[in-house]
C-alpha cells in the first residue's frame, strides 16, 4: 500500500503530493517574487518568527541520489547517513543558490557539530559557497533556568530574523503569524484524526506527504489543502490492516513508509520530525511572543534526541495509546544512536501491555542500500495479524 | 650523554618510569577503598561525568567517582568485554559509546561485588559502590539516557547540567591571558547562566546529601587547583624545552589523569608539585626517556587503557617517541582561573563551560594543537578518532588541515579507548609504522 487512487484523484492532494515531490518550486517561485527563503536544518527553528518577517521558512533534506564529495571530506563517519546527505547539498552550493540564509537548531548534538562545521568553514574557507549560518542554542530540559535562557535567545534570533527582514517585527505580527501557524496545525490535527481514529482513513505514505508538503510551500495555502483533504479524505475508503506506530529515523520520502505498508499494516502515527510531531503543540497567543516560542518548541512531545530514556518510554506509551496502535516499528539509522538507549526499556513497556513491536536498528540509509528486510516486515505483519 | 632511566615494565606491558605514575595508581587505589569504606558507613558518594563541575563536590567534603576513569579502570582490568556482553543480554547494543556505558554496564553486572572462589574481587577494585548521586552534562544525546540508566540500577539520584555551544570564538584562548581575563573569552549569558546552574546544583547536592555548601571551601579548592595545574604547565613546558624528552605520554597521561581527579586537594597539588620535580630531576641529569629521540610524536585523542604498551612500540625502531598528549597540556593550559576570590563561582563557571569548547570545537582545539605542535617541536601527529562516540566528533578535517598546513603529517585512525575487540595491535602498529616510515621520517628529512 502507498498513496491509493483515493488520493491521487483529489486535487487538494495532488497540489500537496507535487510539492512535496518538487520541493524547489515554490521556493523559486517566492524568490522570483521577491521573498526572501530561509532553510532550517533541525526542527526547532520557530516558523512563526520567519513567517512575522515575511520571510519563508524551508526545511534543508537530503538527496539519496548525490555522491558525497565534500561530505566525505569534511564530516567524520559518525555522522548520521540523513545529516550527511543534507550537508552535502549545503556546502556544496545547492542551498547558496536556492535560499538567502541558512537556520539551525540544535535538535540533535549531529546537528550542533554541523553549525561548528559550517562556522569554522566560513572562517577557514570563505570562498566555499555555504549560505550565511545562523544557529539556536535551545537547552530541552525542562527546568526555569533554561526556559528563561531559551526566551533570551529567541530574543537574539528575533534580531537576526529582524536584519534579514531589513525591519522590526512587532509582537503582532508574531502573533499574527502564529495564528497561521496555529491554523496549519489544527487541520493536520483533523488529517491525524482521520489517520488514527476509530476508523483509519489515511494511510502513513499519504500522511507523510500531508505534513511534509508544509516545509516547502506557503503555510495559508497549505492550510486550506489540509482542510480540503480533511474533508476528502473522510469518505475515503476505511483501511482495514493492523494498526502500527513508528517510532525513530525522520523519514523525509515515503519510501520506508510505502515498503512498511505493502506488508500488510497501516502506520497511524509516528514521533519523528517529518510526520506527527510537527504540529504536536500551537503557539499560546496568552502567553507573550517569546513566552509562546520557547512553550511551543521546548515541550513538545520529547524527542528521542533530546530526553531521558524514562521520558521518551512515557512519550511512546503515550502515542500509542493515543493511536490506539497494536504494535511499534523501531526503525534506527546506522550512526543515529540516541533511540537504541531507549528501545530496550520502551519495548519493555510496550510489550508489557501486549504491544507487539519489531526493531529496524543501524539501517542504512537511503533504505534501498539494506539487504532486504521485506521478510522481517512480513513476518511482523503475519504476527500483527493474528499469525505465527 | 643522555642516559637511559630503569624502565618497570607494568600489566599492560608499557613501561613506566615515573614514581608520580605508581605513587598515583597507588594513591587513587587507597582512596577508592577508603570512599568505599565512607560509602559502607552511611555517607553520600557520586558519580560524575569527567566534564561536571567537581570542584563543587570537593568543596563539600562528597566523595565521587569519575566515569572516564572508572571507564579506563575497567578498560585497563580488561573487563570490557563482559560488561558489553551484559549490555546485549539485557537487549542493548553493544557498539555504542564505550567510554560512556562502560559503568552503566557494570551496573548490570551481578557478580561485581563478589568475591571469586580463590577470594579475589571479581569486580573492578571488588565493583563500584552505589552512588547516591550521579550528575552528567548534555553534551551529546546519549549522556542524559546512559547515565539515568546507571542512576536507577544504583538507586541514585540524577542530576544533569546543560551545554551551551560558544558564539564567541576567540583564536588563541590559550595565550595566558585567559587564565587573568577568562570574562573576555566567554559570551557573558553563558557565564552568568552557567553560575545559575551551578547553584542549582548546589541546592540539589544540599538537598541529597545534607550538607551544606560553603563558598570559601570552594575557594580554596578552586587556588589549590590553580597550584596543581600550574605545576602541570611547568611541567609540560620543561618536557617541551627538552631534546630528547626525559618522559613520555606513557609516564604522564597516568600521573596526570589519576591526579586530576583528585584536583582540589592537598594531596593533588603536592603530586603535580612532585611530578615536576621528578622530570625535573631527569631533566636535569639528562636522562633521556628514548635515547635515540629522532622524532616527536603528538597523541590526539584519548588513551589506548588496554594497551599501553602500543605508544612505545615506535621507539627502539625508529627513535619515535610519543610525548604530547591532552591529559598534561590541558591540565597546563585550560584549568588555570585567576581572581577565584572575587567570585569563585564565576571562576568555576568560566572553567567548565569552556571544556566542550577546547577539546571539541574548531578552531579552539586545532589552533591549540597548532601552538603545541610548535612548542614541542612536534613531527608528526597521530590521532585516534573513537568510532562510536559522538560527543568525540571535534572537526578532524580542520584539526588536520591545520596542521598539515603547519608543514607537520598527519595520521587519522579509528578505535575504542576503552573496547580492545575492535584493537588490532598488528594493525595499529603497522599503520604507525608506515606512517612514520613515510611521512614523518621524509617530512623531517626534508626540512633539514
Amino acid at each position: 500500500m502507498s498513496i491509493r487512487e483515493c488520493a491521487l484523484k483529489s486535487a487538494a492532494f495532488s497540489r500537496l503530493k507535487d510539492v512535496y515531490d518538487n520541493r524547489e518550486q515554490e521556493i523559486k517561485k517566492a524568490r522570483a517574487a521577491g521573498t526572501k527563503v530561509i532553510a532550517e536544518l533541525g526542527c526547532d527553528v520557530p516558523d512563526e518568527l520567519l513567517l512575522a518577517g515575511g520571510l519563508m521558512p524551508v526545511r534543508v533534506y537530503a538527496d539519496p541520489d548525490k555522491e558525497l564529495v565534500q561530505t566525505n571530506k569534511y564530516l567524520e563517519f559518525s555522522f548520521d547517513p540523513i545529516v550527511r546527505a543534507q550537508f552535502e547539498k549545503i556546502v556544496d552550493g545547492t542551498y547558496k543558490e536556492l535560499v538567502d540564509a541558512l537556520v539551525v537548531s540544535n535538535s540533535t548534538d549531529v546537528i550542533i557539530r554541523i553549525y561548528l562545521y559550517l562556522r569554522e568553514m566560513h572562517r577557514v574557507e570563505p570562498e566555499k559557497p555555504i549560505p550565511e549560518v545562523e544557529f539556536i542554542d535551545w537547552l530541552f530540559t525542562r527546568n526555569l533556568l533554561y526556559q528563561q535562557r531559551n526566551e533570551f535567545l529567541i530574543g537574539l534570533f528575533q534580531e537576526t530574523v529582524e536584519r534579514w527582514a531589513g525591519r522590526k517585527i512587532s509582537d503582532e505580527e508574531i502573533r499574527e503569524a502564529a495564528r497561521v501557524c496555529n491554523a496549519d496545525k489544527a487541520a493536520l490535527r483533523k488529517i491525524g484524526e482521520l489517520r488514527h481514529g476509530s476508523e483509519v482513513h489515511i494511510n502513513g505514505s499519504e500522511a507523510l506527504v500531508i505534513i511534509g508538503s508544509a516545509f516547502f510551500m506557503d503555510r495559508k495555502e497549505h492550510t486550506k489543502l489540509v482542510e480540503e483533504v480533511a474533508k476528502e479524505a473522510a469518505s475515503w475508503p476505511v483501511i482495514n490492516a493492523p494498526r502500527v506506530f513508528f517510532t525513530g529515523s525522520n523519514q523525509e520520502s515515503t519510501d520506508l513508509y510505502d515498503k512498511i505498508e505493502a506488508s500488510g499494516v497501516v502506520i497511524v502515527g509516528d514521533d519523528h520530525d517529518w510526520g506527527d510531531r510537527f504540529y504536536d503543540r500551537d503557539f499560546n497567543l496568552e502567553y507573550t511572543t517569546r513566552r509562546a516560542i520557547v512553550d511551543c518548541y521546548m515541550l513538545r512531545e520529547f524527542s528521542s534526541k533530546k530526553a531521558y530514556t524514562s521520558q521518551r518510554v512515557e512519550a511512546l506509551n503515550r502515542e500509542v495509546a493515543a493511536t490506539a496502535a497494536d504494535g511499534v516499528i523501531f526503525y534506527m539509522n546506522e550512526y543515529e544512536e540516541a533511540a537504541s538507549w531507549d528501545y530496550p526499556p520502551q519495548k519493555k513497556s510496550l510489550e508489557s501491555q501486549g504491544k507487539k513491536t519489531l526493531c529496524l536498528a543501524k539501517m542504512k540509509w537511503p533504505m534501498s542500500k539494506n539487504d532486504d528486510f521485506g521478510d522481517k516486515l512480513s513476518a511482523f505483519a503475519d504476527t500483527m495479524k493474528g499469525g505465527a | 650523554m643522555a642516559e637511559e632511566a630503569k624502565r618497570p615494565e607494568s600489566q599492560s606491558g608499557a613501561v613506566k618510569r615515573l614514581k608520580a605514575t605508581a605513587t598515583a595508581s597507588a594513591y587513587q587505589k587507597e582512596w577508592f577503598q577508603k570512599t568505599k569504606e565512607r560509602v559502607e558507613a552511611g555517607e553520600p558518594f557520586g558519580y560524575l561525568n569527567a566534564d561536571v563541575p567537581m570542584e563543587v563536590l570537593r568543596a563539600m567534603d562528597i566523595p565521587f567517582v569519575v566515569n572516564q576513569w572508572w571507564a579506563a579502570i575497567c578498560g585497563a582490568k580488561r573487563m570490557t568485554k563482559k560488561y558489553f556482553g551484559l549490555l546485549r543480554d539485557a537487549g542493548y547494543r553493544d557498539d555504542l559509546c564505550s567510554y560512556c556505558a562502560t559503568a552503566f554496564a557494570e551496573s548490570l553486572d551481578p557478580d561485581d561485588r563478589k568475591l571469586d572462589e580463590e577470594g579475589k574481587p571479581m569486580g573492578p577494585w571488588g565493583g563500584l559502590p552505589d552512588p547516591t548521586i550521579a550528575i552528567t552534562r548534555l553534551t551529546c544525546d546519549c549522556q542524559g539516557k546512559i547515565f539515568e540508566q546507571f542512576a536507577k540500577n544504583h538507586g541514585s539520584a540524577l542530576y544533569t547540567m546543560e551545554n551551551t555551544v560558544a558564539r564567541k570564538v576567540p583564536l588563541k584562548w590559550f595565550d595566558k591571558v585567559i587564565w587573568n581575563d577568562w570574562e573576555e573569552f566567554y559570551d557573558k549569558d553563558r557565564i552568568d547562566e552557567a553560575v545559575e546552574e551551578l547553584q542549582q546544583m548546589i541546592r540539589f547536592l544540599e538537598q541529597e546529601t545534607g550538607k551544606m555548601f560553603d563558598m570559601n571551601s570552594l575557594e580554596k579548592v578552586m587556588n589549590l587547583i590553580n597550584e596543581q595545574e600550574l605545576y602541570y604547565n611547568k611541567t609540560r613546558d620543561l618536557i617541551a624545552s627538552c631534546h630528547p624528552v626525559p618522559v613520555t605520554v606513557v609516564d604522564t597521561i597516568n600521573a596526570v589523569m589519576q591526579a586530576q581527579w583528585q584536583r582540589g586537594t592537598e594531596w593533588g597539588r603536592d603530586h603535580a608539585k612532585s611530578l615536576y620535580e621528578e622530570v625535573k630531576a631527569l631533566a636535569d641529569a639528562g636522562v633521556a626517556a628514548v635515547p635515540n629521540e629522532k622524532y616527536r610524536l603528538m597523541w590526539l585523542g584519548r588513551g589506548i587503557w588496554h594497551d599501553f604498551s602500543f605508544y612505545q612500540s615506535f621507539e627502539e625502531k625508529y627513535g619515535a617517541v610519543f610525548m604530547w598528549s591532552m591529559y598534561l597540556a590541558m591540565g597546563a593550559d585550560a584549568y588555570i582561573r585567576y581572581h577565584v576570590e572575587e567570585d569563585p563561582l564565576r571562576a568555576l563557571a568560566a572553567r567548565y563551560i569552556g571544556m566542550e569548547d577546547f577539546l571539541h570545537m574548531p578552531p579552539w582545539n586545532s589552533q591549540w594543537y597548532l601552538q603545541q605542535i610548535e612548542q614541542n617541536d612536534i613531527d608528526g601527529v597521530v590521532y585516534m578518532i573513537p568510532g562510536n562516540c559522538m560527543q568525540a566528533v571535534e572537526g578532524s578535517y580542520f584539526i588536520k588541515k591545520a596542521i598539515e598546513d603547519a608543514g607537520v603529517p598527519v595520521l587519522i585512525f579509528e578505535a575504542d579507548p576503552v573496547d580492545p575487540r575492535k584493537w588490532s595491535a598488528e594493525n595499529m602498529r603497522g599503520f604507525v609504522n608506515e606512517f612514520i616510515e613515510t611521512k614523518v621520517i621524509p617530512n623531517k628529512e626534508n626540512k633539514k
